[in-house]
This record gives structure tokens, sequence and C-alpha cells, in this order.
């Protein structure tokens, strides 16, 4: 026991120095105005009020690289939770409809009643996205357990191409919003401040503490449903708890940067490679590894086309498909 | 009973033709169509020019896209299969944005063929990740990835390249915006793929009582499975070169004529592509007519009716 935790503490503190390392890179790469290394390390502590490059790591990249962090752990920990959920290894929040659902929501509040500002929205994302999940798992049969993987995934994916092209005409018909909508509903870290990171943290430690909490219940779900329940978990509470947790979640995380995929379906994988199935170690290994990905997709994604960017959700597309379709290969649906 | 609402259906069809050429943004009443027809009316643009050719391409990729969906249904025998489920409208869609991005002074006449070979890479690259025998759920779900990946690539594409992002953006929601007589005479020699289909439907009859028995009627079952599924790759490429992937069309309109007519693909066919034409026609039309001057994709709007239609029968598989 003790030189699993040993070799657990090892991994933890190699991943967040991997983290550390990312995200100073990403304070001060691909900027059109240059910015050396110790600029971005400078800006954090004392800052140099003449230079206009700790200017814009302080103003610009600081907020944008804190709110990766958050965004990648978030929809890590939900894909986590859901896989766990419903024991399909191919659930995700993309997969699922929950980013479709939420994306209609935003779309819809922002174009009808552009008023409500970033909690309205927020709100909105929380409620389609649920209403989307409520949809994919009565459809998908996914309250019966058993093997109905497969289906579940296919209920995701037309009830995605629905609120998909009802995000669309929505965006159409309110044409004086779209501009900003298109970019978002790709995925952008473009347009990441400090007011967003402001309303943003205070829903993402709530998050990431209630999945911790979670975690322990998860694991007896693995043992089946049945299983569970004779050792006194309440699965109702459990999977509306669950749901919530992850509505809340993916919510804040899409509501603050857009619909972002791909993290959730891939993290819980590698994490499981990591460190096995407690879900009390891989859970925060999966949550460090998310954050990691979406700050390197970021600095990737300025890098490409250099200097204009590209959605750091349009990279995790081209990286997650290719990723889902080995995973549908390699279980028997 | 199934001979029988053929003319229904005909009827139908003919309502909605008159209806799109009379709505839109400005409206038009039934007798200033035929009128405007003659050169000099002060119709004759908006009929002759812009709506009479896109009213007929929108009824031929209908018919089209839904016979593609009715052969590969009859060959493949699974209830969720179709072009556009299996990926091959978007891989079609795919080569056709790419071939734009990086050639965009080349001539538009060779777009057809080159979302043919997209459409074809497809479905090979679907048969060899799912071989001859799968589950229809996991037939399905492959197809649904790859079509994802294509779709996730077409994207990346138009953010790197955005200044050819308008010519692209015609293709990407399936649109029959600003399509007109051009389009419609590179669609027409696609058309011969129409007759080579009817032509398949007695034999499509008998491979479902099984392979040996269609060998013993001397028809040779694997061949007959290879030249549908390519008729259907080929009708579903020349379409989406002209109007962009379309989706949830060739799933819904076979099973509605299915239940409609039956499953003798004699009548099965033809009654599919007027159902389909039916759905394309009337997908436009509201698309056009739900808020002018503004307009949606028809391609909007046959998600909205058909990914319902999809998790229905998702519901229904066993």
């Amino acid at each position: 026991m003790i030189t699993v935790r040993l070799s657990f503490i090892r991994q933890c503190v190699a991943l967040l120095l991997l983290l550390l390392i990312c995200s100073w890179v990403s304070l001060f790469s691909w900027s059109v105005i240059p910015i050396t290394p110790t600029d971005a390390i400078q800006a954090l502590y004392n800052m140099n009020e003449e230079s206009i490059a700790q200017h814009i790591v302080h103003d610009l990249r600081l907020p944008r690289v804190l709110i990766g962090l958050m965004v990648g752990a978030n929809l890590a920990a939900a894909g986590v939770i859901m896989q766990g959920l419903t024991q399909n290894p191919l659930a995700s929040p993309s997969v699922l409809g929950i980013n479709a659902g939420a994306a209609l929501g935003m779309a819809t509040v922002s174009s009808l009643a552009p008023w409500f500002g970033l909690l309205g929205t927020s709100v909105a994302a929380m409620i389609g996205g649920g209403i989307a999940w409520a949809l994919v798992m009565l459809l998908g049969n996914a309250w019966r357990g058993g093997n109905e993987h497969g289906r579940l995934v296919l209920a995701g994916v037309a009830i995605s191409a629905l609120c998909a092209a009802l995000t669309k005409a929505v965006i159409i018909i309110a044409e004086d919003q779209a501009a900003g909508v298109l970019t978002w509903l790709a995925g952008s870290l473009t347009d990441a401040r400090w007011q967003t990171f402001d309303a943003f943290w205070p829903v993402c430690i709530l998050g990431l503490v209630g999945a911790m909490l979670i975690a322990p219940t998860l694991n007896l779900l693995q043992l089946g449903d049945d299983n569970a329940r004779n050792l006194g978990v309440s699965l109702i509470w459990v999977k509306l708890g669950g749901s919530f947790l992850v509505l809340l979640l993916v919510g804040s995380a899409i509501s603050s940067v857009g619909a972002i995929g791909f993290v959730g379906l891939l993290v819980p994988h590698m994490a499981r490679m990591l460190v096995g199935q407690d879900h009390r170690q891989f859970l925060p290994i999966a949550m460090m590894l998310g954050a990691g990905l979406v700050v390197l997709s970021d600095t990737v994604s300025r890098a490409i086309i250099y200097p204009a960017e590209t959605p750091a959700g349009a990279i995790l597309a081209l990286i997650g498909a290719p990723f889902f379709i080995y995973l549908v290969r390699k279980r028997t649906l | 009973m199934a001979i029988r609402s053929l003319p229904i259906l005909l009827f139908i069809l003919l309502g909605l033709l008159v209806a799109n050429l009379m709505f839109g943004a400005v409206s038009i009443p039934f007798d200033g169509i035929l009128k405007g027809f003659q050169v000099g009316d002060a119709n004759y643009f908006t009929v002759h020019e812009y709506r009479f050719p896109r009213t007929i391409l929108a009824m031929l990729v209908g018919a089209m896209m839904a016979l593609a969906g009715a052969l590969v249904q009859g060959v493949i025998r699974n209830p969720l299969a179709s072009p556009d489920v299996l990926g091959v409208s978007h891989g079609a869609g795919l080569a056709a944005v790419f071939y734009m991005t990086f050639f965009p002074n080349a001539d538009i006449i060779w777009l057809p063929a080159v979302a043919l070979m997209g459409s074809l890479i497809a479905a090979l690259m679907l048969w060899w990740l799912c071989g001859q025998h799968s589950s229809t759920i996991k037939l399905a779900i492959t197809g649904v990835a790859l079509a994802a990946l294509y779709a996730s690539c077409i994207d990346f594409l138009m953010l790197v390249k955005p200044l050819e992002i308008n010519n692209a953006l015609l293709w990407l929601t399936g649109s029959l915006w600003g399509r007109g007589w051009h389009q419609l005479s590179m669609l027409l020699p696609w058309l011969l793929l129409v007759p080579c289909a009817l032509w398949l439907a007695k034999p499509l009859n008998l491979i479902h009582l099984g392979d040996d028995s269609a060998m013993s009627l001397g028809i040779k079952a694997n061949k007959l499975r290879l030249s549908s599924l390519a008729i259907a790759v080929g009708l579903t490429a020349s379409c989406v070169a002209i109007c962009g992937p379309i989706g949830f069309l060739g799933l819904v309109a076979p099973h509605l004529t299915r239940k409609l007519v039956g499953g003798r693909h004699q009548i099965l066919l033809p009654s599919t592509m007027l159902v389909g034409a039916i759905l394309l026609l009337l997908a436009d039309l509201v698309a056009r007519t739900i808020d002018p001057p503004i307009e949606l994709p028809a391609g909007i709007m046959t998600a909205i009716i058909g990914a319902p239609y999809f998790l229905w029968l998702l519901f229904r598989t066993k």
C-alpha cells in the first residue's frame, strides 16, 4: 500500500511540474509582440509598469492560461464521472450531447435575451446540457444498465446533431450576434479575460471538490449496480448527484470558453493507463492531464497559422475523433 | 394499396413545386408564375433565373439522396444505415472543401469527380474498419465517428484558410442557396445512375431470400452488393458536390416509403425518389419562408426533422 502511495505522489509531482512548464511556455510563446521568458516570470510577482510585454502577460496571457487549466480540469473530471456513472468507456460530455445542448441553451439566451449577462448564459448552458443529457439517458436505455453502450452513444450523436442544427438556426435568425458565437461554437480561449476568470473559479473549485467527494462511490459502481446497492449505495442519488456535478462542471466550462470537445473522452483513458482503476487516484491525475492538454492545445492553436489563431477546440477534435474510432474498434459493442 | 399511394405522392410533389415557385422573400401569385417564364416580365428574373432552377435542383437532389439511402439499406439490411450516417457524405464534402481550399482557381466542373473520390475513400475506410460482419450499432457508430472526423477536418481547413471560407461555407450545412442553372447542368450527367439503380430493383428483392437462394436464381450476390453500393456512392457524391452534405434525408426517406408501399424494390425505389424530392422541397420551402429575407440552410431543416426520427429508429432497433 505504502509503495503505491509513494509512486502516486511521485506521479502527481511530475505532472504538476509538467503543468507549470506548459503554463510558463504558454505565457510567452507565439506572441506578435515579443515576450521573453523572464518577462513571463517577472509579470507575475514584480511587474514593471513600463514594459508592454509584461502588460500583455498579465492582462491577456495569464487569465488565458488559468482559464485553460480550469476548463481542462473541469472537462476531464466530468468525463470521469460520466464514464463512472454509465460504465461506458465512450461516455463524455461531447459524445453524449451535453456540449451541444449547452451550446444551444447559450446561443438561445444570448441571442434572444442578451441582457442576461454571464450568469444567465451559464445557467442556460446548464439547463440546455441537462435537457440533452436527460433525453440521451432516456432514449439510450441507460437506466436499465447492461450492454447498451452503442445505443447510448448513437442517441448522444443524434441529440448532438439536432441541437447543432437548432443552434445554427438560432444564430442565423439572430444575425447580429452571429460572428462571436461562431468562433465560440468551435471552442476558443482567445477571449478569456480576468472578468471570466472571476466568475468561473468559485464554480470550478466547487465542482472539482464535489468530484473528489463522489470518487469513492464511483469505485463501488464499478462492481455493477446490484453489488453497489448491496454495499449501501443509493443508486438514484448517486446518479442524480453525479449528473448535477457533470452539468455544473461542463456548463461553467462551456459558458467560459465555448464547446471544447473530446477532453472528457481522451483524458480518463490516459489517466487509467497511468494509475489504474481507483477513482481516488485517477480522478486527480485526470484533472491535471486535462488541464495540461487544454493549455497545450491552446499554445499549439496559436502556433499553427501564426500570427492568426485557430480555435483550440478544432485541434482537440482532430486528435479526439481518431481516438474515438480506436476505442469503438477495441470494444465489442 | 402500394400503387394507389403513387398518384397521391405525385400530387403532393406538384403542389410543392408550385409552392416553391410562388413563395419566398417575395410572393408571386399563381397566375404570375407562367408569365414569369416569358422574357421581359417583371417576375422573369425571380422565377426563371432563381426559383425554377433551384426548385428542380432540390427535387433531383432529394430524389437522388433518397435513392442512395434506399440502395444502402437494401444491401446492408441495417435500418440505421444511410450515406450520411456512414460518413460517405462528409467524406465527399471533405474532398470538395480540400479541392476548393488548395486549388481555388481550378474549374468547378471537376468538383463532383473530386467528391466521388472522397466518398469512395470514405466507403473503403468504413469497410476496412468494420469488415463484413459487424453489428447494426457498431457499423453506425463507426460511420458516425468517421463523419465527425471528416467534419472536424472540414472545420479545421476552413479555419486555417479563412480566405476561401465563403466558397466553402456554401458547401457545409447542405444548402441550396445561390444554386442555379449552372449547378443543374453539372448534376445532369449523374442522372444516368438513376436508371442503373432501378435496373437493380428485381435482383435486390431476391438477395433478401438469402445468398444461396439468390445464387440458385442466377444472381451473384456479392457483385450485386458492390454495384449497388457503388451507385449509391456516386449518387451521394454528385449531390454533395452541389449542395453539401444534407443530413438524414437518405436515412428517413426510405423508411417512410417502406411504411407506405412495402419492401418490393420495383415500387420502393421510384416511390423513395418521390418522397425524397418531397422532403427536400419542403425543407427548402420552410428554410426560405420561415424568416425572410434571411434564409436557413435546408440541411438544418432536414436535421431537425431527421434526428428525432433517427432516435425513434434507434429506440426500436433490437
